[in-house]
């Protein structure tokens, strides 16, 4: 397995020291200890290595910047009050805090839904793209993960067009099989299957992904 | 399609959260007794769990890393969600009083409200105290309490991380007049004496106890009805709840 070393980017992040770039199965294990011990430093490590990616899924979701701050916020409260709930066993700790951030940000789009406030987002697919598509600046690219980025990038864009607008939809602007369905103006039974097949493979593909190492 | 066969179709579905909410909710308690779907959807989760990082990272301003290092360890600035109407009654409570106090007089207006807004915000790190020690309490005991023809209980949320004790006295009536109901910790060396509880009222007593720092190690409580101004440092009256930890 690749190990990351100690290497750094300039500047201080919230853990007060070099922001440590990559994660390692090793290193993720140890970070994981030292939060159930309580370690503020190792919150911060984890802080800085993973803040910008909570807040791309956050803020592709929720298209609000504030909001998604909030949702991020609530994760790190997770993740530093409940450490003990994570399974090492059956998962990782930053796709772990993924998904706490993906589930309360679909929390907080289904109860924007429910008060009927729906937000012109949901009208146009152009806002949409901006969520996940691949930034090409290059101090993007020097963020710690985008390796992973890129592959997971890569799956999608092997996706046909029809299978990646459903996936686009579903997971990352949170619809519902019948808000699709709505939304595209196609068969509900279209909706699953195209959905079925697209994350087939991207399960296919996304599976090998272990160290998030840049 | 039996109805197996519709969950095992749609747990694709489920691990990604495109369910409707009532197919969610359904697929949740199917869950929960088969484990064949537990362990395809644990794996579909793991296999999809770097997805999220699809979309593009979005660069933290200035601050926020370390705003949401704060946020997560300080119980004031980043408290649960469960929280947050708390905070939202107080900030309503202290507006209306504002608001209420200023159609008196302006000048007085401001001493007010800096006194009501001072002792809803004690009211309210009190109330955050209690919640943090309920939370992270390591043992919960409870025991029933019969007293006059009344059925009550007291609980008791030990949280050995501050070693202190939220005690909760509901449902038992106020005792005869010269009495008092005493809480009393069992201690690895006898009884210690610890406060008078103000039973009666028509709210549950809610005490938050430091452990007694005489005794030794504390192993349990009770709760007795005692004369009141006893000094004795052992019960002498009816014991009304006895819990051991």
């Amino acid at each position: 397995m690749k190990e990351s070393g100690a290497e750094s980017r300039a500047g201080a992040g919230a853990s007060g020291g070099p922001v440590v770039r990559g994660l390692t199965l090793e290193r993720e294990a140890s970070l994981q200890e030292r939060l159930l011990a309580r370690d503020e430093r190792a919150l911060g490590e984890l802080v800085d290595l993973v803040t910008p990616w909570l807040l791309g899924v956050a803020q592709a979701m929720l298209s609000d910047r504030d909001e998604a701050e909030e949702v991020v916020q609530e994760a790190f409260t997770i993740v530093w009050r409940r450490a003990d709930l994570f399974d090492r066993e059956s998962g990782r700790l930053v796709p772990w805090l993924l998904r706490i951030t993906r589930n309360r940000a679909i929390d907080r789009l289904r109860a924007r839904r429910r008060r009927t406030l729906k937000r012109t987002r949901f009208e146009t697919h152009a806002a949409a793209e901006a969520g996940w598509s691949p930034a090409t600046e290059p101090n993007e690219a020097a963020l710690p993960g985008w390796q992973v980025h890129e592959t997971v990038h890569g799956a999608l864009r092997e996706l046909p067009e029809d299978q990646l607008v459903v996936v686009r939809l579903a997971y990352f602007e949170g619809l519902t099989h019948s808000e699709i369905a709505g939304r595209l103006g196609i068969p509900l039974g279209t909706v699953k299957t195209r959905l079925r097949l697209a994350f087939d493979k991207l399960r296919g593909r996304l599976a090998s992904i272990r160290d998030w190492v840049t | 399609m039996t109805t197996h066969e519709w969950f095992k179709e749609h747990r694709t579905a489920f691990a990604v959260r495109s369910l409707e909410a009532d197919e969610e909710r359904s697929f949740r308690e199917h869950l929960a007794g088969c484990a064949e779907c537990r362990a395809e959807v644990e794996r579909i989760e793991r296999e999809l769990a770097w997805l999220p990082m699809g979309a593009s990272p979005v660069r933290p301003r200035p601050g926020l890393t370390r705003a949401l290092v704060e946020g997560a360890i300080s119980v004031r600035r980043g408290g649960p969600r469960w929280l947050m109407p708390l905070g939202l009654a107080a900030s309503l409570l202290i507006a209306f009083g504002s608001w209420t106090w200023s159609l008196r007089t302006v000048a007085s207006a401001r001493d007010g409200f800096q006194r009501e807004r001072a002792g809803l915000l004690h009211r309210l790190s009190m109330v955050e105290d209690t919640l943090g020690i309920i939370r992270s309490a390591a043992k919960v005991r409870h025991a029933n309490i019969t007293m006059g023809g009344r059925q009550g209980g007291l609980v008791i949320f030990a949280d050995e991380r501050t070693h202190r004790w939220n005690v909760v006295v509901y449902g038992v009536p106020a005792p005869e007049p010269g009495e008092v109901c005493q809480f009393w910790f069992i201690t690895g060396t006898g009884m210690v004496k610890s406060v008078a509880v103000n039973t009666g009222l028509n709210t549950p007593a809610f005490l938050t106890l430091p452990m007694p720092p005489t005794g030794g190690t504390v192993m349990g409580a009770a709760l007795t009805v005692e004369p009141a101004g006893s000094t004795m440092d052992r019960p002498q009256g009816e014991e009304l709840a006895h819990l051991m930890m």
